[in-house]
């Protein structure tokens, strides 16, 4: 695994949780949160433009074309496979999620790799109201089940304690190993990790998941564009005649 | 809710229960003055910070404040002299 393999996961979940969220910007508990759901959304999706955009810098780009036809191509967590049916999902991926995201970027920004900490260093700012919003309805109480997997799945992201992100770690290009990024997420949250088991003999260095399965299949075509072909006039379909 | 929405069994407590209100104040530049923008019910100070940011983001404010409405003192309204 690559630092840009890394770079990948983390635009591609950035890009899912972008699209989870605008799901919810018209079913949020209240209009002033189904406006943060779009602006959050809005903004996660801008942050993974600019996350693909660091791979060519970085000297290596691993999307293949097997993203056109392969749902497992995208290197998102299982977490975001489905969409989400209840709030406390929102908020779980919105406390523990983002913000294990925003300490990923956080290691990069103080790691040794110019182009990342030129690019992902305004992300942090606006993660600001991200975190802001999560921790405040987290501690307004939500269902266990949600927020224990969600802790479980930014703890596989993170990788293995002795694995090629705390190698990245050693090397300075990143400012931040596993473990420290787990206690800087508790730090920040104010509450300590729970405790889970990972088995890592069957995580996926790739997709920093233990899970199998994919993202659903309508959200696979929205990606590919193919969802937006189906509202195309029937005249833009049709080859040009000459 | 619709098909998609939230299931009779969700337990979370709606903002608008004991939210209070915060007016929203900001400037584009450092030469003008702060003026209100308008204003955001949330819980908490944190939570109205975040409501603030993703409501009034439509211009590249260069400051931005809130205050809980009950704080603010007035001297006068509409009307009075």
């Amino acid at each position: 695994m690559s630092l840009a393999d890394l770079v990948l996961s983390l635009a591609d979940n950035k890009q899912m949780l972008g699209l989870r969220y605008a799901e919810w910007a018209t079913r949020a508990p209240s209009l002033e949160a189904d406006i943060a759901a779009a602006a959050m959304g809005l903004d996660d999706l801008g942050h993974s433009r600019v996350l693909y955009g660091c791979l060519e810098p970085l000297g290596h780009d691993p999307r293949g074309s097997d993203r056109e036809s392969d749902p497992k191509s995208i290197r998102s967590l299982a977490y975001f496979d489905e969409p989400w049916t209840e709030w406390s999902q929102f908020v779980a991926a919105n406390a523990i999620l983002d913000t294990a995201f925003t300490t990923v970027i956080e290691a990069c920004v103080n790691g040794s790799v110019e182009v990342l900490k030129q690019r992902l260093r305004k992300m942090l700012m606006e993660e600001r109201y991200h975190f802001l919003h999560g921790r405040s309805w987290l501690r307004s109480g939500i269902d266990a089940a949600p927020l224990l997997r969600a802790w479980q799945e930014a703890l596989e992201f993170f990788g293995p304690p002795d694995g090629e992100t705390e190698r990245l770690h050693r090397e300075g290009r990143l400012g931040m190993g596993p473990a420290q990024m787990r206690a800087r997420m508790e730090e920040r949250l104010e509450i300590t990790a729970p405790e889970v088991t990972i088995h890592w003999e069957v995580w996926d260095p790739i997709r920093r998941r233990t899970a199998e399965g994919a993202i659903d299949e309508h959200t696979f075509a929205m990606l590919r564009g193919l969802e937006e072909r189906k509202y195309a006039p029937p005249t833009a379909a049709k080859p040009a005649s000459v | 809710m619709g098909s998609r929405g939230l299931t009779a069994s969700s337990g979370y407590k709606r903002v608008s229960g004991d939210a209070v209100e915060y007016e929203v104040f900001a400037r584009k530049t450092r030469e003008e003055p702060l003026r209100q923008v308008g204003s955001v019910v949330a819980p908490d100070d944190d939570l109205a910070m975040a409501y603030a940011r993703a409501t009034y983001d439509e211009e590249r404010w260069c400051e931005m404040a809130i205050v809980r409405k009950e704080h603010v003192i007035e001297l006068w309204q509409p009307g009075e002299t």
